[in-house]
Order: C-alpha cells, then sequence, then structure tokens
C-alpha cells in the first residue's frame, strides 16, 4: 500500500477517541467510591471515627495516603500524554515520603522503649497488609485503563504512577476502618502495602501500556 | 498557534480535509526522520516504518491538547515508534534522537514506495474490514459510497473504518514481537 493511500484511508477516519483525562475521572471516582463501600460493608468504619478526626496522628493517615494518591494520579496524567516523559516531575513525591519518614521516626522516639513493639505491630497488620492491596485493583485498573487510551512513551513509570495513586486511595478508604493510629503502624504497614502495590503495578505497565 | 497546531486542532474536531493536509505536512518530515535513523534496512523497510509511524500518530491523536505545541508531542511518538519498530526489524538503533530539527524532508523515491507491511496486516483483517480500507485507501471511495457498496449506513462505515484501524495496530503489536 502507498503511503499516499494510507493517508487517504486514515483521513476518512473522523472518530477520535475519548482523551485519558476525561476517562479517568469518572472511573476513578466509581472505583474510590466502591472501595469505601467495601470497607464500609464488609470491614466497617471504624467506631470512634468523628472523634478520631480530633486527633492529628490519626489524621495524618488520610492526608498521606491521599498526597500520595492524588501525585500518583497527576503524574499518571502528565504521563499518558507522549510528551510527557519529559516533563513529569517525581520529586513533589518527596514531600510525602519525608513527611512519613520524619513522623516514623518522631513517634519511635516518643513512644516509651515497652510500647514501640505493640505499637509497630498492632493488632491488624495482616489485615491491613491483605486488605490494602485488594481495596487497590479497582482504583489501579481505572488509571490503568485511562492510561491505555492515552500514548505514554514509558510504560514502567506510568505503571508506577498508576500503582501509587491507586494504592494511595485504597489505604485512604482503608483507614476509615483501621484504628492504629501509631505513624510506628501506618508509616510500615500502609507503606509496605502501597509499596507492593507500585512495584506490582510497575511491572504490569510494561506490558499492558505498550502501544 | 503555527500552522500543525490549526490543522491538527481542525482535524480532530472532524474536518478530514485539514487531516489530510495535516497528514501530507508531516509525512516527509517523518520519512526523512525514519530515514535518517534506519537508512541501513532501505527505502522499502523505512517506509513500512513510516506508514507505522502514521498509525500511530492516527491511533493517538486525540492525546494531542489544543493549545499545545503539535511539534514535542509528534516527535515524542515518532521517537517511541521508529525505536520500537526499527529493533523489531533488527536494525541498530541510535535511541538519541531528541533533535529532529535538522532532519530533512524527504520525498518518496523517484519509484513511488510500495510498503508491503500494512498490506499484509490488511490482508489479516476480516474480508469486510479490510475491503473498507482497501475501497477508501487505495480505490479512493468516499465513505458513502462505500456504504453504499456494503451496504452499510455511513455511521457504521466510520465506525468499522476506525476499528479497523485499531486492529491494525494490535496486529501490528502482535507480529513485531
Amino acid at each position: 500500500m502507498k503511503t499516499e493511500d494510507l493517508i487517504a484511508a486514515l483521513a476518512a477516519d473522523t472518530v477520535t477517541d475519548t482523551p485519558p483525562r476525561a476517562i479517568l475521572w469518572p472511573a476513578l471516582v466509581f472505583a474510590i467510591a466502591a472501595a469505601v463501600l467495601v470497607v464500609w460493608g464488609l470491614l466497617g468504619l471504624r467506631a470512634d471515627l468523628v472523634q478520631s478526626l480530633a486527633n492529628p496522628m490519626s489524621v495524618m493517615r488520610y492526608v498521606l495516603t491521599g498526597a500520595f494518591g492524588a501525585l500518583g494520579v497527576r503524574l499518571a496524567l502528565v504521563l499518558a500524554r507522549p510528551e510527557g516523559r519529559g516533563s513529569a516531575r517525581l520529586w513533589p513525591l518527596v514531600v510525602p515520603a519525608a513527611a512519613a519518614l520524619a513522623m516514623l521516626v518522631w513517634a519511635y522516639a516518643s513512644t516509651p522503649g515497652e510500647g514501640r513493639q505493640m505499637a509497630l505491630v498492632g493488632k491488624t497488620m495482616t489485615t491491613c497488609l491483605v486488605m490494602i492491596p485488594l481495596l487497590s485493583v479497582l482504583p489501579v485498573a481505572a488509571i490503568l485503563f485511562s492510561l491505555r487510551r492515552g500514548a505514554t512513551t514509558t510504560p514502567a513509570l506510568a505503571g508506577f504512577a498508576a500503582g501509587l495513586g491507586g494504592s494511595g486511595f485504597a489505604a485512604m478508604a482503608y483507614a476509615l476502618y483501621c484504628t492504629e493510629d501509631s505513624p510506628l503502624f501506618y508509616v510500615t504497614w500502609y507503606g509496605l502495602a502501597i509499596g507492593g502495590v507500585t512495584v506490582a503495578t510497575t511491572l504490569i505497565g510494561t506490558r499492558v501500556l505498550r502501544w | 498557534m503555527d500552522d500543525w497546531s490549526s490543522l491538527l486542532a481542525e482535524a480532530n474536531a472532524g474536518d478530514s480535509r485539514a487531516y489530510t493536509a495535516f497528514l501530507r505536512t508531516i509525512t516527509p518530515v517523518l520519512r526523512g526522520i525514519v530515514r535518517a535513523r534506519g537508512g541501513g534496512l532501505g527505502e522499502a523497510v523505512c517506509e513500512d516504518v513510516l506508514q507505522e509511524v502514521l498509525l500511530a500518530v492516527h491511533l493517538k491523536r486525540h492525546t494531542w491538547q489544543v493549545g499545545s505545541p503539535v511539534r514535542p508531542w509528534l516527535y515524542a511518538i515518532v521517537r517511541y515508534k521508529v525505536v520500537d519498530a526499527l529493533r523489531a526489524r533488527g536494525g541498530k538503533v541510535e535511541v538519541q534522537i531528541e533533535d529532529f530539527g535538522d532532519v530533512l524532508a524527504a520525498e518518496p523515491g523517484p519509484d513511488p514506495t510500495e510498503a508491503a507491511d500494512m498490506a499484509k496486516m490488511i490482508g489479516l483483517l476480516d474480508d469486510r474490514s479490510g475491503r473498507l480500507v482497501r475501497m477508501i485507501g487505495i480505490e479512493g471511495a468516499s465513505v458513502a459510497e462505500v456504504g453504499k457498496a456494503l451496504n452499510m449506513t455511513e455511521g457504521a462505515v466510520r465506525v468499522a473504518l476506525h476499528r479497523a484501524f485499531k486492529t491494525l495496530a494490535d496486529l501490528r503489536e502482535r507480529h513485531i514481537r
């Protein structure tokens, strides 16, 4: 086929796909709502949810996970465009990461020696490490789905962004159930769960985000 | 907005004449880039790669945002696809194609190159999709004429055509890996 003929055929196709951004928002809102409903229906919200909002250490769980969620999604949207690779900035991620580490260190120093072990392991470590990845499935899938509509030129990094954004919001939903308010617990185990999902999604990205 | 931006903006709004103009404008430039990177593979292979790039640009044109410059967007797609396509053909690729500014536009060779790969891929489509693409591309039929010949509404022809190009890109992916 001559290139001129191909151009004629391409030009006759006036159907344009929806930009990734327009797909992402509805899909993500739906996925996060579903995650919240699962937490509510399956695990139940924490009984002292309203009172816990007066505790800054407890509120920081939403702030940190929400920050990773939002930064991950924003990064994914930049990377959905082919030229996004050049303009994507990773350094904003340092802010919540540094804040989380600082809180971990602070909690370690301010928790009396005999209480550290208990605060670190908590009572729900296993639930946390199982539920956050499970709750991540829909939000991560929503972001990957819209990235596939995009044209990322860096599939691994885009997968990383999808994993971080999706699991960040999933952990935020999980925090509605979780009563472990010590940074020793949540920075460690939320962090591990988010990290695990993000590594897995980075690998998935290298496969499903190629085009 | 430069000429490329306005053409692509009109094209994405559904103006197929502007789109033809856009594709005709970028094709010699892209051909120059492909030849500069994969010249050792011969003109025919380069034309195959060029067509692959054009198909990718076509299917990803909705990722360009009106108001942003076209060239960085376009060259990012080209870089990604050219590296991919040349690697798949066993060519040693220079990945450092950062600056395309100095690449000269290239016209097709004196003997208008008949690229083989795309025709092969079209042959793998289902009968109706294949006919559709050939009628519009090679025979120069309009969407309305194709609709009449294949007993389809114009809307159905447009949807089928779009789907055919997506399938072609998928086939391409599977074949070069």
